[in-house]
């Protein structure tokens, strides 16, 4: 019982605190009520229907089988196969310690004592390996222990291994997508029997795969990403992102693995974007190609300056300042035109929005949500605004193609189908983009991405990387996109290395030129042939055109 | 009126042990039972290392609830402002030397064990609010210049805890603080505004969040825009309790908290195991429990004498109650996850400790509920 206790002297504080003290206590079973009848929602109710449909595992005999996926010529990317789950009964296990002694014989790696402690509690089904091979199976058959049982289960498995693997993606125990392809396309796989294609290229993977590596070991870059797409269709013809993972042992795989930094990662592109700036201002008809700019004297802005790494300290034309990559021109050039105007330029190439890829990792580009003055000049040389590689293959496609945006796909595009594309740039800037891409490549910052019999047109972008606020000096982000033939080009290769560091063969540099630059050109050679590109009569050397064919089709040979 | 303190110690002392409410000791017990039976279950049928760890500590918080309660409330109204001081220094400390535990700094190493500053500033806020709070009248309670001292204990610990960062236990402290400033007696004329202005300044707030709060957030919103990371938590948390039916698929049957698809089922995720193994009827045993403990608190806080009682027992009961909405919300997804424990039931040293601390200082008032506390209590010590 609760007496009303007799209040020592407190300026009637203690009135006042009783009344509140059973407001508050009202209130407090109000909450519990209130949790309590949620709960009794999601039990009692709702685990009937809506959570148990919407949340639980699909119990494993109605586990539905998942259509393939091929890449573009058929080939096998992902497949469905029966594995078996085995479980122990406790209940009904004679011996535990007999039964778990024989199932080691079988399976070493299981921790012995703990399942027979749990076996020995003789409670429940026990889950003792997943993922048995139909030989293990007969092995556990043949012991013939009382209370083991399987469950046949359908396992996802992936013949190339990392091949692809941000593309795809990987399903969970369940069966269902989780990551890439295999989530977007969840319910297409689930509910058809004929295979899904991929617009990727398994050979062309390959090579991208290997050269990637090999450039990546050779720099000791910490990650790379690499896009080869169709600047036609838009298609992707093979993208990856490095480090990978193995899909068929996803638990492996630290997360950073997982982490599609072709897609999902953005990053400051550096030079690259003055290919859009150069476009912007040669669509507008306001500047031509032979317009001269100030780039005697970096530009001052604040607390800031704009200056270049190479100053010419001239008036260099709209040509001069591609070329030689001269952020003062850039951003002089930007400032004619203004902020708007670039914003509305670089909206319509899609660099302000997530692309449409038919994966769910499509990153968010990161543009100054004030977009200031400053802003506009350090975006026209590719500062202060970062988009993902995918975004730059895409809109450097529209460059170069007779100046439209294709929505990159993952997915086959039939040949004849109509496009999703819209123009951009008039085909005569596209063809002055071609011509000054080129240019990069035979006399530029682009040298070393040449291949003799497929001429490279491309642009270098070394960026560094953001740090505390600043950037920081040693960590540098190299890109190189390139396109090929240079005339007339069929396909873009991007490639990008994270954190190179130089070597005694690049002089102490790891900027684009020297590294991504080189591994682009070996990428090009290697999937040029493969791609069906008719490789070009050399004005020079008949022997030296014959032995870049060489390489390619030693690769052809290679990758068979 | 029997005179209890009036003749010898060990008088006192017995009188005082016969006093105690052993109706309170066997629910706290009662529910701690739960916890240890839950911890056998997700072990997978074993005592070790979790169960039995949490049964010594058990002891341990038990044996300290007694000799807490044991001594004169008096004296805990001396302690409250050099206690109090004391746990703000630990906080500094922790923000300058503290252990980083899951991303967050939240942790001294006492060599013995590890020490949350958090939960035991928990306590000692309570404390000293009731101290400073009973020595106001009702008039002086709503006078600003008056105010300004409680603002600055609730204040001071809810910034160095927001810095760890911690936001669940910022969040306790703040609420623990002002239910004290309501319960002594604040103005409607301060309360109503004041609620205004926090619901006013959450989206502000908002401004100030760190990534991965604004993800839970969002996480909490739509669970399955990340269903493998972020979202995997609660979505797992949610499959567990809503398989877990009216009566549950029966002890150490609950195949994803014994299939390992839950993390963290061991300390702020219990609940769920509870839920799905034992079902509703075991979820609403464990809150009915509570609610039981709770009564008495509130009875306890109700029937003291002192000012300075009352506020002390119903700031315990405001702490003890946040903790368990915010936990059992949390894991059936009607609050964002914040990382506070399920109190005497889920795996954890510290929290374990101050909530039977904090029970000792309820039972202490219970103890002393005819004693009379002058307003005026002599010195800081």
């Amino acid at each position: 019982m609760v007496q009303r206790p007799s209040f020592q002297h407190d300026g009637g504080a203690g009135a006042v605190t009783h009344k509140r003290i059973i407001l508050a206590g009202v209130l407090f079973v109000a909450a519990f009520t209130v949790i309590a009848g949620r709960m009794i929602q999601l039990m009692g109710f709702e685990g009937e229907q809506d959570v148990r449909r919407n949340f639980a595992a699909p119990a494993p005999s109605a586990m539905a089988a998942r259509a393939d996926i091929v890449d573009r010529h058929g080939r096998q990317l992902a497949t469905d196969l029966s594995v078996f789950t085995l479980y122990a009964d406790a209940a009904n296990v004679w011996d535990a310690g007999e039964t778990v002694r024989a199932l080691l014989g079988i399976f070493p790696e299981l921790d012995g004592p703990a399942l027979e402690a749990r076996i020995a509690s003789g409670r429940g089904r026990i889950l003792i390996k997943r993922d048995l091979s139909p030989r293990q199976q007969a092995e556990v058959h043949a012991l013939g222990m009382p209370g083991l049982s399987f469950d046949t289960e359908m396992r996802r498995v992936y013949p190339n291994g990392s091949a692809a693997a941000h593309v795809l993606g990987y399903v969970g125990t369940d069966h269902h997508g989780l990551a890439g392809i295999e989530l977007s396309q969840d319910a297409v796989l689930g509910a058809s029997a004929e295979p899904l294609a991929l617009a990727i290229d398994l050979r062309v993977q390959h090579v991208l795969d290997d050269e990637l590596a090999k450039s990546m070991a050779e720099f000791q870059a910490i990650g790379a990403a690499g896009i080869v797409m169709d600047v036609h269709s838009g298609e992707v013809v093979a993208m990856s992102s490095l480090p990978v993972f193995d899909p068929n042992n996803i638990g492996a795989s630290p997360p950073e693995a997982r982490f599609n930094s072709a897609t999902l990662g953005v990053f400051e592109m550096g030079s690259t974007f003055k290919a859009f700036n150069t476009a912007m201002a040669l669509d507008s008809g306001l500047i031509k190609i032979d317009d001269r700019f100030d780039a005697r004297h970096p530009i001052p802005f604040g607390r800031f300056q704009i200056r270049d790494f190479h100053p010419q300290a001239r008036w260099l034309t709209v040509s001069e300042i591609f070329e030689h990559s001269s952020n003062i021109g850039s951003a002089r050039m930007a400032m004619v035109l203004g902020v708007d105007h670039q914003r509305q330029f670089l909206s319509s190439l899609g660099l302000l929005e997530p692309t449409r890829l038919e994966i769910p990792e499509n990153g968010r580009p990161l543009a100054p949500a004030n977009w200031s003055e400053l802003s506009m000049m350090t975006i026209s040389y590719g500062h202060g605004m970062s988009v993902s590689p995918l975004h730059t293959a895409a809109a450097i496609s529209a460059m170069v193609n007779g100046g439209f945006y294709v929505d990159p796909t993952i997915l086959r595009r039939e040949p004849g189908s109509v496009l999703p594309r819209r123009r951009v740039i008039s085909d005569e800037t596209s063809a002055e983009m071609r011509r000054l891409m080129r240019l990069v490549v035979e006399q530029g910052t682009g040298s070393k991405a040449d291949v003799e019999g497929y001429p490279v047109g491309g642009k270098t972008g070394t960026a560094e990387k953001p740090s505390n606020g600043g950037y920081a000096r040693k960590a540098l982000i190299s890109s190189f996109v390139g396109v090929f033939p240079a005339d007339a080009p069929e396909y873009l290769v991007f490639v990008m290395l994270d954190e190179p560091q130089p070597t005694p063969e690049t002089f102490g540099y790891a900027t684009a030129g020297w590294t991504a630059a080189p591994t682009t050109s070996h990428i090009v050679a290697r999937i040029g042939p493969l791609l069906g590109i008719a490789p070009r009569r050399a004005p020079r050397d008949d022997d030296e055109h014959a032995d870049a064919q060489g390489t390619g089709v030693a690769a052809m040979g290679e990758e068979r | 009126m029997l005179d209890t303190y009036g003749s010898t110690r060990e008088l006192r002392f017995l009188d005082k042990l016969k006093d105690f409410n052993w109706l309170l000791i066997a629910l706290i017990a009662a529910i701690a039972s739960i916890g240890f039976a839950m911890l056998y279950s997700v072990a997978g049928g074993t005592f070790e290392p979790r169960a039995s760890r949490q049964m010594i500590l058990f002891g341990i918080g038990l044996c300290a609830l007694i000799v807490v309660a044991l001594v004169d409330l008096r004296v805990w109204m001396r302690l409250a402002y050099p206690a109090y001081a004391a746990s703000l220094l630990l906080l500094v400390v922790v923000e300058l030397f503290g252990k980083i535990g899951m991303g967050a700094e939240r942790w001294v190493d006492l060599y013995v064990f590890q020490l949350q500053p958090s939960e035991l500033m928990k306590i000692t806020l309570i404390l000293a609010m009731a101290r400073y709070l009973h020595s106001l009248t009702l008039d002086e309670v709503s006078r600003p210049l008056t105010l300004i001292p409680p603002l600055a204990m609730i204040g001071l610990p809810v910034i160095l805890v927001l810095m760890q960062p911690n936001l669940g236990t910022a969040t306790i402290l703040g609420a623990v603080g002002a239910s004290l400033l309501f319960v002594a007696g604040l103005s409607w004329k301060w309360i109503l505004p004041a609620v205004g202005a926090v619901a006013a300044a959450i989206p502000v707030g908002w401004q100030f969040l760190l990534p991965y709060q604004k993800e839970r957030v969002y996480t909490f919103l739509d669970p399955e825009r990340d269903p493998l990371g972020a979202g995997y938590n609660i979505l797992q948390s949610k499959i567990a309790i809503g398989s877990g039916g009216v009566f549950g698929k029966g002890y150490m049957l609950g195949s994803q908290s014994q299939l390992n698809f839950l993390p963290e089922k061991h300390t702020d995720f219990i609940f769920t195991t509870l839920g799905e193994e034992f079902g509703l009827l075991g979820a609403v045993t464990l809150l009915l429990l509570y609610l039981a403990v709770l009564t008495i608190g509130m009875m306890i806080a109700y029937s003291s004498r002192s000012h300075f009682g009352r506020l002390l027992a119903f700031g315990i009961c405001v702490n003890f109650v946040l903790y368990i909405l915010i936990n059992v919300s949390m894991v059936m997804g009607v609050i964002p996850v914040v990382g506070i424990p399920l109190p005497l039931v889920s795996y954890g040293g510290t929290a374990m400790l101050t909530v039977l601390f904090g029970f000792g200082l309820l039972m202490c008032v219970h103890l002393h509920r005819n004693v009379d506390v002058p307003r005026h209590s002599g010195a800081f010590w």
